[in-house]
């Protein structure tokens, strides 16, 4: 096909000619006008018609000839730096989970009723009770974006705008490509819904544009690392809310079972996707995959298999390009356990020729390492779980996700002990990169920390 | 001397260093010397330091004959393993890189002969940049005048700059006695026992931990400029800015009397905040009265037994140069191959000097070359990935001693 580029007309900020300066009385006044916006056209939309919005646009963007869709693999590469095929991958796992039945699903694990943020309801637990409960959401939440990958925040406008709540959402400086284009499928979609987003990009920490921003927030959103949460603590007026999500990391644990089988490569291969997804940068992004001795292959072969697996993804789908900052952290970090496996045998090591596409590092040491990230991933044999969390331990309380692969009523034990270990989440081996809709990020409930509930005893 | 054991590969080398500094090398000859002491060097290393040859032996690196084959060690080895040919009875001297004491040091062995071919590589390539018209130099230790750096005018300019004489010397760093693992400091030491009456104004704490004693540095400064004595001031970036800071700070600018100089060298590892390097310079000349054409970078590490230099005073940047017996490469990160022109890739070094640990080394330090020379671009990008992700530095790397212009930081 040979249509023309998207012209994304200019609603945002985001959308404004480079060069253009962003002032604070700028923030100021959009942040005004989305509160008024809010008023005019959401506030009293019923969940229904939002869900049903959602549920379209979901659709819309798992369409191939849908032009947002096409635009966010067209202009993509270059603009966030995956390839079309990981972009496609990341898409449709998040816009496959936007639909209808999940939204309710949603709105009805959080808030006990679907209808509560229309209406006084009672949950279903309290019904035959006097007691209901509707809730509302803040009058203008602000979302400090990540800068790893812009996906994240889409979800928390999703649950923003079932919220009601007008939308500032603030990306670090060359990171709005996605969360802009899903701002305007939604503008197009709706144009008074869109009427209540804003999506603007400058470099964190910039102190009169996020005063300005705070100052009219009453929640806020923020992902990043913990010392930049402190600061956007610090920086926050009394009356306003954080839902801050720190620095995370995630592990995978293949147990011996999961390799017994005839196709233990299966199992790589679902390894592989975790660390290809959005080529590992991530929280839900596996660091390091334990691999449990005694099955029928060892950790060292399974190494193996994944960095085949790895290889095989490269062509399917590319890692992409890397700024010469980032592939020397890669070659730099290589060159360290060249050295230390041509030294001993307890560190082997798998890489991609010619590139920095993809390493895998095989260590006989349980220790938790934190990766450079890109598809470097680390293989580490342990003799069972407790070796495994034992090495863990000093990340004990960054862990966001451990990715699973075991078999028959083990799976249940290790996901008990994981849990109560500290793991936020534990899915299959394969769906890190894939939570649902309506998962606890962090180990916070998706909306609570959003809403405000006014209760009646009738 | 035969090339087939350290002390005749010594012999060698000094010879190649002597008439390297003298003669006009046709580039031929030149290359073809260094290719044939670098070939030598390389299969007694192999053979005898345990760690390089297993690292060459799983590259299935044989005999070479071009410099640029020769497998390159990463500094991070330094640090993890004994580098060195030295059994450990020999050992005189070990030089660390810095660091705090989370993170282990690099080490560089020496004994008596290669801390010797050690300050042999240094003195020359510092009194060329440093001094390139020579100089009148007060009392050596042996109470005579002597005449240093070059008067020839076989350099780029062509004229030599009038001498200078009573050069009083500031060395912002710890003396050696104080910091006798330093490779900068001993150096700093070497250099300026030649002038005498140099004074050093670093400390070290009780963490290990460089200082700078303020007062003393402002008040030798305020005595030079008083009596209208040029200076010569040698210290880490980090100590300039926190000299310029205080200068800044009480609103004292020095005006420095001509001929005035100044060597700053190390990047800013480990500190949140960090100067870019032309604004280290700017401050410079703002409060010291420096002409930036009298300000020299210096690169260099505790890996290393040359240093870069990236002009020569009174002249324009040239871009970072190694003196003749060692070379500079810039390669892919992507394909470990040369980097293209303009392309930005890692710095790899082959140093003849390093003679007792391994000659060829892999630093984590990006560049550009840029004719002879290279300009540095910054780190590789140590654990702390984007957005979310933990500090961990496991794999870091030798000690790093330029301020470069280009420093990023974690950004959300």
């Amino acid at each position: 096909m040979n249509e023309k580029p998207l012209n994304l007309p200019a609603y945002f900020l985001a959308d404004l000619p480079a060069g253009a300066t962003l002032t604070a009385g700028l923030i100021t006044d959009a942040c005004l006008t989305l509160k008024r916006n809010r008023a005019r056209y959401l506030e009293g939309r019923t969940t229904e018609n939002l869900i049903q919005r959602l549920d379209g646009i979901g659709r819309d963007w798992l369409e191939a000839d849908y032009p947002f869709r096409r635009h966010a693999l067209e202009a993509g590469p270059a603009a966030t730096g995956f390839s079309a095929a990981v972009l496609t991958a990341g898409l449709d796992s998040f816009f496959r989970q936007l639909t209808a039945e999940n939204l309710e699903e949603l709105l009805r694990q959080e808030l006990g009723h679907p209808l509560r943020l229309d209406d006084f309801h009672a949950a279903e637990h309290e019904r035959g009770t006097n007691r209901v409960a509707l809730a509302r959401g803040p009058d203008l939440l602000a979302h400090i974006a990540p800068g790893n990958i812009q996906i994240a925040v889409m979800l928390n406008m999703v649950l923003g705008l079932l919220t009601r709540a007008a939308q500032f959402v603030k990306c670090a400086s060359g990171h709005a490509f996605l969360p802009r284009l899903f701002a305007h499928s939604l503008y197009e979609e709706d144009a008074k819904l869109g009427a209540c987003l804003e999506v603007a990009e400058w470099p964190g920490g910039t102190e009169s544009l996020e005063a300005a921003l705070f100052a009219q927030a009453d929640c806020v959103t923020a992902t990043g690392s913990d010392e930049t949460l402190a600061a956007i603590r610090k920086a926050l007026p009394g009356h306003a809310r954080l839902a801050g999500y720190g620095t995370r990391v995630s592990f995978g644990f293949v147990a011996k079972e999961a390799l017994d089988g005839r196709h233990p490569e299966t199992i790589a291969a679902r390894a592989a996707l975790d660390v290809a997804a959005w080529n590992q940068l991530g929280c839900l992004s596996p660091h390091v995959i334990y691999v449990e001795e005694g099955g029928r292959i060892g950790a060292e072969d399974f190494a193996g298999l994944l960095a085949g697996e790895l290889e095989a993804l490269e062509r399917t789908h590319p890692r992409g390009q890397l700024a010469a900052r980032e592939a020397a952290g890669i070659a730099s970090r290589r060159a360290i356990y060249e050295v230390r496996a041509a030294h001993s045998p307890e560190t082997k090591m798998w890489a991609s020729t010619e590139s920095t596409a993809w390493t895998v590092v095989m260590e006989r040491e349980a220790r938790f390492q934190v990766s450079c990230l890109n598809r470097f991933v680390y293989v580490k044999a342990v003799h069972d779980a407790d070796e495994a969390l034992r090495g863990a331990e000093p990340v004990r309380e960054h862990i966001s996700t451990v990715g699973l692969a075991a078999g028959g009523t083990r799976t249940g034990e290790l996901a008990r002990q994981f849990a109560r270990w500290g793991a936020r989440r534990i899915c299959p081996l394969g769906e890190m990169q894939k939570p649902p809709l309506g998962w606890r990020h962090d180990g916070r409930p998706a909306l609570g920390d959003l809403l405000t509930w006014s209760e009646w005893e009738k | 001397m035969s090339l087939t054991s350290f002390d005749g590969f010594v012999a060698e080398l000094r010879a190649f260093m002597t008439r390297s500094q003298e003669h006009e090398f046709p580039k031929a000859e030149l290359d073809g010397e260094f290719n044939r002491l670098a070939a030598a060097l390389f299969a007694l290393q192999r053979e005898a330091v345990p760690v390089y040859g297993e690292f060459c032996g799983k590259r299935k690196v044989t005999p070479v004959t071009d410099w640029r084959e020769i497998p390159a060690l990463p500094t991070a080895a330094f640090k993890e393993y004994e580098v060195t040919s030295l059994p450990a009875g020999e050992r005189t001297h070990v030089f660390h890189s810095s660091g705090t004491t989370q993170h282990r040091p690099s080490r560089h062995f020496h004994n008596g002969l290669s801390l010797e071919i050690y300050e042999e590589s240094l003195k020359p390539w510092f009194w060329r940049h440093f001094l390139p018209g020579g100089a009148e130099i007060g009392s050596g230790g042996d109470g005579k005048n002597r005449t240093y750096g070059t008067n020839r005018t076989d350099h780029a300019s062509g004229k030599p700059q009038s001498p200078i004489s009573n050069l009083q010397v500031i060395v912002l760093t710890p003396a050696p006695v104080e910091a006798p693992h330093s490779s900068l400091a001993h150096m700093f030491g070497a250099v300026s026992a030649e002038f005498g009456g140099a004074v050093f104004t670093g400390r070290v704490n009780g963490e290990g931990a460089w200082t700078l004693d303020l007062e003393q540095t402002m008040s030798a400064l305020r005595e030079a400029q008083s009596g209208g004595q040029p200076v010569a001031l040698l210290g880490t970036a980090l100590a300039f800015v926190d000299l310029l800071e205080h200068c800044r700070d009480g609103r004292t600018a020095f005006r420095l009397a001509a001929g005035s100089r100044a060597l700053e060298t190390g990047g800013y590892k480990g500190r949140r905040r960090a100067l870019p390097r032309v604004e280290l310079r700017r401050m410079m000349t703002r409060w010291l009265g420096l002409a930036e054409s009298h300000i020299l970078g210096e690169y260099g590490m505790s890996e290393l037994s040359s240093q870069a230099y990236d002009r020569v005073i009174g002249e324009e940047d040239g871009g970072f140069r190694f003196p003749p017996w060692a070379r500079a490469r810039i390669v892919s990160p992507e394909t470990g191959r040369e980097a293209g022109e303009g392309e930005t890739g890692l710095v790899q070094v082959v140093d003849l000097a390093n003679v007792r640990s391994a000659l060829a080394v892999q630093t984590e330090d990006l560049a550009v070359r840029g004719g002879e020379g290279f300009e540095l671009k910054g780190r590789a990008a140590g654990a702390a990935a984007r957005g979310c992700s933990l500090l961990l530095e496991e794999s870091g790397s030798g000690e790093w001693r330029v301020g470069s212009g280009e420093w990023q930081f974690q950004e959300l």
